[in-house]
Formats: C-alpha cells, structure tokens, sequence
C-alpha cells in the first residue's frame, strides 16, 4: 500500500519529480562517466609506463635500481633466462637488455641518454619500441654500428636516418668506450621525454659497446593479460624463491614503479570523495524538494494521522516516494552513462588538443573510458543510500505533524 | 708499339699531378703532429677567453709527452691558480684545490668546454685521434716563401668513434699546422682553429697564436698565445700521475 501511495504521490506534481529526477541523473551519470574516464585515463597511463622498458616483472642485480651502472649487471643472465622460461606461463615473453646510461654526440651537440642494448625481435609487444612509428627503420639482431633514436633528440641534434653518433659510455672494466654508430631509424613515442631519454643499439653492439660479452643488466618479462594484476603477486613470489642462488632482485611493475602506484591509490580515494561532493549538491537539493512535498502536503498528513495513520507509516510513505525517485534517477543515469562511456571506450577520445600538457603527465594522447562495475555500483549506493538517509528529516517531519497542528495552518 | 708507349709517356705525364693529389697525406700530419708536440714539450701559454661581455685571461704551464700524456696547471688569476688537467691516454682528471680533489671526467663531460674555452675536452682528450682515426688525402698544394703548404681533406674511418664528418688541414712543409677546421657530416663547418705569428720557439718554427672558433661566431673566440716553449726536454718521471696532479708539481 506504502509503495502504490508513494508512487502515485510522486507524480501528483509530475514538474518538481521531473527536475528532482533530472538532478540525480546528471549526478549519477557524471560520476560514472567521471569515474571511467580516470580509469581510462590511469589505465592508459600505466600501460604506457609498462611499455616504457618496464615490464610486469623485472630482474635485476639488486644494486641496479640505484645506482645503474655496468658493474652491476646481472650474473650470468642466459641461466635467468632459462629459469624464468620454466617458471612462467606459457604466453610470457622474456627479454634481456643492456641499459646503461651514456653520452651521445654528433659534431654539433651532446646529450645525455640511456643506452639500450635490445634483441629487436624480442621487444615486439614487450616494449614501446617493439612497434613504435619508425622513420627508416628498426636496428636488426646483431646490427654492429645501428642505432635508433627518438624523434625529439633528432630534432635537437638536426640529424636524420643515415647520419652518424658516437656513443661513449663506461665500459664494463671501467674505462671510458665510445664507438660510432649509423642512423637506422628515428622512433616516435607518445611521450616526448621518452624520445629524448632513449637510444637504442642491438644488443650485440651493446656488448661490445660494454667490452664484455652477455652483460645484460636487467631481464623484463611481459606477462599475459590474466596475470598482470590480481595473479602478479604469487607469481613474482616464486620467480624470487627459484632465483635466490643468483642473488638478483625481482620485481612486479608495482615494486617497480612506486610512483605510479601511490598514483592510482589516490585515484581511488579521490574518486569517492568526488563521489561524495557530488551526492552533497544532489543531496541538498533532494532534501529541499521532499520538504517542499511535504510540506504543501500538510494538511493532508494531518488528515491521514486522525484517520488513524501511524507516523511510522508516514515516514515509509515519505522514504518511497524518495526512494522511486532515486532508483529511477540512478536507473537512468546509470544506463545512459554506461552507454556513452561504451561507445568512448571503443571509440577513444582524442586530447590531441591539449597533446602538449597530457603529454607531460605522462598520459597517453587518447583515453579509453573504461568501466569498471565496482565504480558504478558504488555511485549508485551512495546516491541510494545517502539520498535515503538525508530524506529521514522531511519524513520525520512529515510524521510529527498533528491533525490540530495542520489544520490550524490553513 | 710506339703508339702504345706514347700513350703510356702520355697519360703519365697527364695523371702525374693528379696521382700527387690523391695522394695519401698520413705521413705529412704524423709529421706535424710530432713536430708540433715534440717528444715532450714544456710550456707557458696565455688563454685568453673573448666573450661579447667578458674576456677573461688566465696563465697556464704546460708538460707534454708523446702522443697522450699532457699536465696543465693555471698559473694565474690567483683565483684559478692551481687547478689542473692531466691527460692519460684517452682519460682526463681534473683537480680544483679549492676542494682539494681530482675528479675523473666522465664521458658525459668530454664534450663540453675545457676551462670555459671554445676548446671542449674532447679536443684535448683525442689529440692522437687525428692521427689514429682519420684518412688524409691531399688536396690542394701550394707554395709560399718557398715552403710548401698542404691542403687535406681528412675523413674519418667508418666506424672510428669521431663526431666529425670531415677535417681540413693546412700544414706546411716543415710541420707547422696552420689551420684544422671540424665539418660536420653535412659539410658544414662547425668550427675553425687557425695558428698565426709563427716565430721561433723553443728552438723550432711554430705559431705563437692559436685561435679557436666557432663558425659562424665574430665575438666569442679563445686565443692561446705562447709566452714560453721548449721542446725534447728531460721531464721527471711519473709526472703524468695523479699524484703530481694534486701536489702541483712545477
């Protein structure tokens, strides 16, 4: 009875549940939308620093992190290899690099770069450089003197596909190599500090770059899909139980970017709180229309109490009404931001205007929204339930009234 | 028959200039290069650094041995008196007394300025590259108050660790270098030291000025001139170490 009541008195003023209705949905359906564009937008931003030679699990001489020097490279990194190949699911794929930090030069300027000694056919879904847009083209297996580098560098060095490097670095035994090196390729990333901070030479060049055969300095290994979160952990577990004897370090891609990590924390904590502000203008204003129901009802409350209505009946009557209003505003809002945030995440959406602000947070130039049921279950129940709860004022007000009270009023 | 070697008398005669200028110019820089640097060299040398807003002159003192091995200490201003380079090989250190420390300088430092010089330490560190990396063909010869004066192109081996894409050199016959001019792979010229005032010093013909600039640049310049020089000196042994390096040794 409560429930027909209370839906019936709802549309006794089809205009104010209107805009009541209109306000939750565009609350509900913002913070669904908000939610999955952040999501997108961290997920973007994690897969992009996954990419960037970082890998699920990484192993590495435990000094490297740092101080990344050839000194501390890894102790006979083809046994590694072949232990992690037994360790991990099948579908895993495992790289060693040379990664040392260096000097590379032309006649007109000089940088700072890290050297990044790679098998090219190996890097294919593993890192960025796999399958990055390439002028000229990538350096094969055992190219002695190529080199590719990033668009922003080559820009910096006026230089071009064909032209020459000289690289110089610290050798293995400590004293100072360089060697020079062909153009092959000129890389493109998202991310234009990435262009700047990476050259990369096979890893056979790498090697006599270093002066020392098999001085790979790290192993990064790029997982399947269902094993990249949830499942890391066990998994980098065992890595580092088998690997103990070779006293390396093995890390998840959490370990290995504390940043990041902290980073998407925060996401889910400002995310609620986002939630909450939200609910807070909604709430504001849900109160105020079920009050204004309530009380242009008064005269009618009164009635209902001397024929004989409990107020506990009253105040169910009055939660009702806000309860179709809520669900059928959350029930919206839900839908049709669910819809949109779909076809985005297919779609994608394009920053490529503000390229050069996403850019510098290390953000990919399109976001994919993507949704995820934990968030919209939750901005569905705060709305529920706090809209529930800050309803319980006019419904208790709505209780208290006394038939002599409401008639006096008139 | 005849015809044949009138062809052969002919085109000796035709190609004769152009074998010479083909020809290879290695032994004339290794010449020079042990002419300008002697067996070991001692010597004071005035730097003087010209920018648009400053120009700033400092005194050096000098020991070289061989092809790699050099020592500079700065003399004055007494506020850069004592600090130091030695060159090892390819290695350079550096000691600032003010800190009392020698600091080995990492690639990452080789190609910036030497002392605040248009002069990088590369230019220091690689002097023996000239020799060890680069083909010299000979160019361009002419004469002047009787010497011969050499032109070279000189181009780097494929795969030699040099910026450059090619040098010019100008030498004279009896070793003095006169010009060394940096291309880079685009037959630019990025930048140009050339040797004025050739006197005589330390026993031999050799420039008294040295001027280093960049291309394209009319303000910013280094120029060295020698105060005092002497060649083939007996120098103490160890003197190329660090420790000399740090206990100035004079």
């Amino acid at each position: 009875m409560f429930t027909q009541l209370a839906w019936r008195n709802i549309w006794r003023n089809p205009r104010r549940t209107a805009i009541i209705l209109t306000a939750i949905f565009i609350g509900v359906f913002s913070m669904i939308i908000f939610a999955a564009f952040s999501r997108g937008m961290a997920d973007g931003m994690v897969d992009n620093a996954i990419d960037n030679l970082v890998g699920h699990i990484k192993v590495q001489h435990p000094d490297y992190r740092s101080d990344p020097d050839i000194s501390h490279r890894l102790p006979d990194p083809n046994a590694i290899t072949a232990e992690l190949k037994s360790l991990l699911p099948t579908g895993a794929k495992i790289t060693p690099r040379i990664r040392v930090e260096g000097v590379v030069a032309n006649a007109r300027e000089t940088a700072g770069v890290e050297i990044v000694g790679i098998h090219p056919g190996m890097e294919m879904g593993v890192s960025f450089i796999g399958d990055a847009p390439m002028d000229g083209r990538l350096i094969e297996d055992g190219d002695k003197n190529g080199i590719v580098m990033g668009a922003a560098l080559a820009d910096r060095f006026q230089t071009e596909v064909g032209k020459k490097l000289v690289l110089t670095t610290q050798q293995a035994d400590g004293e100072t190599g360089s060697r020079a090196f062909r153009i092959r390729g000129i890389y493109r990333s998202e991310i234009e500090a990435t262009e700047k901070a990476y050259v990369f030479i096979s890893y056979t060049a790498a090697e006599q770059l270093m002066g020392e055969k098999n001085c790979a300095t790290e192993i990064a290994v790029t997982l399947p899909k269902e094993y990249r979160n949830g499942r890391l952990a066990p998994l980098v577990q065992k890595c580092r139980d088998a690997l103990e004897p070779y006293h390396v370090s093995v890390n998840g891609w959490k370990d290995l970017m504390p940043a990041i990590s902290a980073y998407l924390a925060m996401f889910d904590a400002f995310l609620y709180i986002w939630f909450v502000v939200v609910f807070i203008a909604m709430g504001f204003g849900i109160v105020n229309t079920v009050l204004m129901a309530v009380y242009e009802r008064m005269r009618e409350f009164g009635l209902l109490k001397a024929i004989g209505m409990r107020p506990s009946w009253i105040v169910r009557m009055v939660l009702g009404e806000s309860f179709f209003l809520l669900a059928a505003g959350c029930a919206a809002g839900t839908i049709c931001g669910m819809a949109v945030t779909y076809y985005y995440g297919h779609a994608g959406i394009d920053l490529g205007a503000f390229a050069q602000g996403v850019k510098m947070w290390g953000m990919s130039r399109v976001i994919f929204p993507a949704i995820e049921i934990g968030d919209v279950v939750a901005a569905n129940a705060v709305v529920v339930v706090l809209g529930l709860v800050v309803s319980i004022y006019p419904a208790v007000k709505a209780a208290r009234f006394t038939p002599v009270e409401t008639m006096r009023q008139n | 028959m005849k015809y044949r070697m009138l062809c052969c008398l002919v085109s000796m005669i035709v190609l004769f200039p152009l074998s010479v200028c083909a020809e290879d110019g290695a032994p004339i820089v290794e010449k020079a290069f042990e002419y300008m640097r002697g067996e070991t060299s001692v010597a004071v040398v005035e730097m003087t650094i010209q920018r648009p807003d400053f120009t700033r002159t400092m005194v050096m003192k000098s020991w070289t041995k061989g092809k790699t091995d050099a020592l500079f200490f700065i003399e004055s201003p007494p506020r850069d008196a004592g600090n130091g380079t030695l060159k090892k090989g390819r290695d350079m250190w550096i000691f600032n007394p003010k800190v009392n420390r020698t600091i080995k300088l990492p690639p990452s430092m080789m190609s910036q300025a030497w002392m605040g010089s248009d002069f990088s330490n590369d230019d220091l560190s690689k002097t023996d590259s000239l020799v060890e990396d680069f083909t010299h063909t000979i160019s361009n010869v002419r004469e002047e108050n009787g010497l011969k004066i050499y032109d070279l192109a000189s181009i780097p081996h494929e795969g030699a660790a040099v910026v450059w894409g090619k040098l010019e050199l100008t030498i004279r016959e009896d070793g003095v270098l006169l010009r060394e001019a940096f291309f880079d792979e685009d037959n630019q010229l990025v930048k140009e030291m050339i040797t004025r005032e050739i006197a005589n010093l330390g026993g031999r013909l050799f420039p008294r000025v040295w001027i280093m600039k960049k291309a394209g640049e009319t303000e910013r310049f280094t120029q060295i001139t020698y105060k005092e020089l002497a060649f083939d000196e007996a120098l103490p042994p160890n003197l190329f170490s660090l420790s000399s390096l740090k206990t100035k040794r004079r």
